[in-house]
């Protein structure tokens, strides 16, 4: 099971390490000059020079890269050009307030998309009707029904605030929108994994046990959903760290997503890699989390893989 | 007050009668079965797939789905099951039958510890803490001789080998110590010689208990071992029933006098004779032929029994068959050498 683990972990770091390139030499293949973006109003080629040698673009590529990897190795991530700040002090509040909205958009997503599961499996008569709202929901663009759920609880209802920020009233509009679009995900996984669990031959025998409905949809079948769930929301919880660039930009919430579009904008390179660094490191942590919390969950995955 | 209690306590383990089964409308898996089991007999429900043995025992075990159509009367140590709505069955079913499934593997939940899904029998149904429920559950364990139950206990299905499983189903059906417990072939999904200390245990705990079993088999083998007495079923419906002894050595229907036939050649095993068996195939459910559904593959058959479904009838004390010509093989108008007997009998059925 450590060993299994350890396996993960080693991939999981070659991972980022493969990011860390790709992510790298695209940065050369966008357009643009960083020293025009620094210094929008300079009109002077030697002062545009100057910054140019002051971030070492002039020199070549794979010496670049040797030098920013060395750093990175070392845990520096380098210099915002814009906002002359460490990249990692930049990054680390943007991260918590991501953070803060990809586990309200997780928390949000598996209620949701759990009780239209349940809901699906047990009561025949409302079947339809999740597969309908199910449909829908994986149908509607994310901007689309972010902008709809403000247009509606924010303008048209004023009960949300249409102001970003990070309060706990800003937060609701987004999470619930991540929720909303993560949750027929978890209904479909739900609602096979309980209609595979009611016929098997242990529901049988815990109903001929005598046990009442509920004890067994608690502590037979609903115990049997949650590790399928749980690979979900640690693939859900990485993802959504390494940045949800539309929800944070239809709601203004400053994380990680904004960040790293306003970046992109500005051709600040450093910061652009940081995130992308900070995204990959997410989803591998995640996942061997999701993958820690199932040997929990079922005892069958701690002697397999 | 004191009839009902005295009722209760001289009841059999099992009685049905006119027990039907259905699915939907042209499926009629069991018909009209009546069957008893007293107190600490092991009867035996003999049959091939799709004879209705499963649907009767699921139909006894109140298990079958809400799709199927029962009717008949379910008696259960006295208490009359088929007429208690589904709540009220649910919480008296754990005191008054425990159920052994065929595997166990699959009837076991994977992700829950063996010992806790005995315990939660005694949590649910006997008011036990969980702290008295873990001990009873590891005397359960111990009970059906497993060695060092309380580590046992902690450990899921997977971890245990196919004879550990089934005697944790076991602990679990016998726990509440019920008057009847329904055996759903327990020992065919085991290799031989598990099957056989499975077999000892079943008849080891069989003595200190006043259960009635119902155990459904296919196994000739097990039956002789095991059971006092014996039904056979065909089509649906039970076409011999008699004490075990008077099932091996006075077979009346001719379809027992087959199944007996092939198990005697498999034995006696001499190598190059053919091995008997009963030729055609049982009808498909709700495709079944007017008249006996055994006619069709019957040596004796006659017009009678194209015609007319035979009942359950008496043909000796304590032996009834189903069947318009009952009476020990080699009857007048069958041919006694099995072998030869197949090829002439369609001769002469036509």
């Amino acid at each position: 099971m450590a060993r299994a683990l350890i396996r993960r972990l080693v991939f999981g770091i070659i991972a980022v390490a493969g990011v860390v390139v790709l992510a790298f030499l695209l940065e050369f293949v966008v357009p643009g000059d960083p020293a025009k973006a620094i210094a929008p109003r300079a009109q002077s080629a030697a002062v545009l020079a100057n910054i140019r040698t002051q971030l070492h673009l002039n020199q070549p590529l794979i010496v670049q890269f040797a030098d920013y990897f060395g750093n990175l190795l070392r845990g520096n991530l380098g210099t915002s050009y814009i906002q002359r700040q460490p990249v990692a002090s930049l990054i680390g509040p943007r991260l918590l307030t991501t953070g803060v909205l990809a586990l309200a958009g997780v928390i949000a997503e598996v209620i949701i998309g759990g009780a239209l599961g349940i809901a699906a499996t047990l009561y025949g008569r409302v079947r339809a009707l999740v597969s309908a709202i199910n449909l829908t929901l994986l149908a509607v663009p994310v901007f689309v029904l972010g902008l709809l759920l403000l247009l509606l609880f924010g303008f048209r209802l004023g009960i949300a605030p249409v102001t970003g920020g990070t309060g706990p009233g800003q937060l609701v509009l987004p999470a619930l929108t991540l929720g909303l679009i993560g949750a027929p995900w978890y209904a479909q996984i739900v609602a096979d994994q309980m209609q595979e669990s009611l016929a098997s031959s242990y529901v049988r025998t815990a109903v001929s046990k005598g046990l009442s409905d509920s004890y067994i949809l608690r502590r037979h079948v609903l115990r049997n959903v949650l590790s399928p769930a749980l690979t979900m929301v640690g693939l859900d919880l990485g993802s959504y760290l390494s940045g949800v660039v539309t929800v944070e930009v239809v709601f203004i919430w400053p994380g990680i997503g904004l960040l790293a579009v306003n970046s992109l904008h500005n051709l600040d390179r450093p910061v652009v890699m940081g995130t992308v660094i900070v995204g990959a490191v997410a989803v591998v942590f995640f996942n061997l989390f999701a993958d820690v919390l199932r040997m929990f969950v079922d005892p069958r995955t701690r002697e397999e893989a | 007050m004191t009839a009902g209690a005295a009722e209760q306590l001289s009841g059999a383990a099992l009685e049905l009668s006119d027990l039907n089964v259905k699915y939907g409308a042209k499926v009629h898996a069991v018909r009209n079965a009546c069957l008893t089991v007293e107190a600490g007999q092991v009867v035996a429900l003999i049959g091939e797939t799709g004879s209705g043995k499963s649907s009767l025992a699921l139909a006894a075990a109140g298990l079958l789905p809400s799709s199927a159509t029962i009717t008949g009367r379910v008696m259960i140590a006295g208490q009359d099951v088929s007429a208690m709505d589904r709540p009220g069955f649910r919480r008296v079913r754990a005191s008054l039958l425990g159920c052994i499934a065929q595997d166990a593997m699959a009837a076991l939940n994977p992700v829950v510890p063996v010992g806790r899904q005995i315990a939660e029998l005694f949590t649910q149904h006997a008011r036990m803490s969980r702290q008295q429920a873990a001990e009873a559950a590891v005397a359960a364990l111990a009970q059906v001789e497993i060695r060092q139950p309380a580590a046992v206990a902690r450990l899921y299905p997977h971890q245990l080998s196919g004879g550990m499983r089934q005697r944790v189903m076991i602990a679990m059906a016998v726990a509440l110590s019920p008057p009847l417990i329904i055996a759903d072939e327990p020992t065919t999904a085991l290799d031989v010689s598990t099957q056989a200390e499975i077999l000892a245990l079943i008849g080891e705990l069989r003595e200190g208990m006043r259960s009635g079993f119902l155990w459904i088999t296919h196994d000739m083998g097990v039956v002789a071992e095991l059971a006092d007495w014996a039904a056979v079923m065909y089509a649906g419906r039970i076409v011999e029933q008699a004490p075990v002894q008077q099932i091996f050595d006075a077979p009346a229907h001719p379809y027992t006098q087959g199944l007996l036939q092939t198990r005697r050649d498999l034995r006696s095993g001499a190598a190059g004779t053919p091995l008997f068996q009963i030729l055609g195939a049982p009808p498909a459910p709700g495709d079944e032929p007017a008249g006996c559904p055994f006619s069709p593959r019957c040596p004796r058959a006659t017009d009678v029994c194209a015609e007319s479904d035979p009942p359950l009838e008496p043909v000796a004390a304590g032996h009834r068959a189903a069947c318009h010509h009952p009476g020990p093989s080699g009857a007048p108008g069958e041919t006694p050498a099995p072998a030869a007997a197949a090829p002439a009998a369609e001769g002469e059925g036509s």
